[in-house]
């Protein structure tokens, strides 16, 4: 019996530690790709993507996701939206900003980005400090 | 006498390491907050701003569904106290709305080159008449962008707290209406530490 339990309590927490991993909270479309990217573990752990939502105005690609505090305490960040091509290559790298964003403790935030032209049809959210 | 020797060596090239200046490249989009007067990121963060806001707004989606209207800057009046190049703004925005396919540009900023361009392919006689640019030909702006920016500034002995807001207008040039505007406000504050380091 102990034995069987052992692992079980294992797998549980695997399974709950990975739960609360930041790193893959949402995916986009159908592509079944991760929603938030970071170099920043400590970032990507205390922010998530609650709700991603996507429409085409004309022929944009036009994205909302609605971002998490997890954190007690105000997070002062950077976010930016890339944008890929069907191809894989990423449109206008250079023209998308990485833009502010201060976010009080365990609050939501919505930010929203329209792609740079037609051809954009993928995306990826990044944050970094 | 080695020990004093070397301790003056030391102190000579730390002395030497430290006046040695560096230069080194970074992250043009890195978060710029050396003071709160108007930088590189409030640029960035406008521009972005108002083509994501312009693009989306339903009449404009409309009116690019088929054709790509023609555009010129007038310019974005300055009313802050701070000298801002508030052209290289509207540059900005201008290539992210060239570059989304939407809009086409003409450049008053170059109206006279162009004129003296054209006549020396008509006049000078150096160019092949079949290939030279008609008089007449270019085609005339439908709207206008232009805009201000403005700011609040407030200070005490501990805190500088500056406001800025960014106006930008499509103006129809035949009919005078207002087809769009967008806003974006920054606020920027900056307080002193406990020892005023």
């Amino acid at each position: 019996m102990k034995a069987i339990l052992h692992p079980l309590c294992a797998l549980l927490l695997a399974a709950f530690l990975a739960g609360c991993s930041a790193s893959n909270l949402a995916r986009p479309g159908d592509e079944g790709e991760v929603a938030l990217h970071s170099n920043n573990s400590l970032l990507a752990n205390r922010l998530a993507v609650e709700a991603l939502r996507e429409k085409t105005v004309g022929d944009l690609l036009y994205v909302q996701a609605t971002l998490e505090n997890g954190w007690k305490f105000e997070l002062d960040f950077q976010y930016k939206i890339k944008w890929f091509d069907r191809d894989g290559f990423e449109v206008a790298p250079e023209s998308q900003p990485w833009r502010q964003l201060v976010m009080a403790g365990r609050s939501q935030s919505n930010v929203q980005a329209v792609a740079p032209n037609p051809s954009a049809v993928r995306y990826e959210i990044w944050v970094r400090e | 006498m080695v020990r004093v020797l070397s301790l003056a060596a030391l102190a000579m090239a730390l002395l030497l390491t430290g006046c040695a200046s560096k230069v080194d490249y970074g992250d043009a989009q890195a978060r710029e907050t050396v003071t709160t007067d108007f930088g590189s990121t409030d640029l960035q963060m406008i521009a972005a701003k108002m083509v994501d806001d312009m693009m989306v707004f339903p009449p404009i989606v409309d009116m690019t569904r088929e054709r790509r209207p023609v555009l010129f800057v007038d310019r974005v009046k300055n009313k802050t106290s701070e000298h801002i190049d508030t052209e290289s703004i509207t540059d900005t925005i201008q290539t992210k709305l060239i570059n989304s396919g939407k809009f086409r540009f003409v450049d008053m900023s170059v109206v006279n080159r162009v004129r003296e361009q054209l006549e020396y392919q008509q006049d000078s006689g150096m160019v092949d008449q079949a290939t030279a640019a008609q008089m007449g030909r270019q085609i005339g702006a439908e709207f206008m962008l232009y805009g201000n920016l403005s700011s609040i500034v407030k200070r005490d002995d501990s805190t500088k707290d500056v406001y800025y807001k960014f106006t930008l207008k499509l103006l129809n040039i035949q009919s005078g209406i207002i087809e769009w505007s967008g806003e974006k406000e920054i606020r920027k504050t900056r307080k002193r530490s406990l020892f005023g380091l």
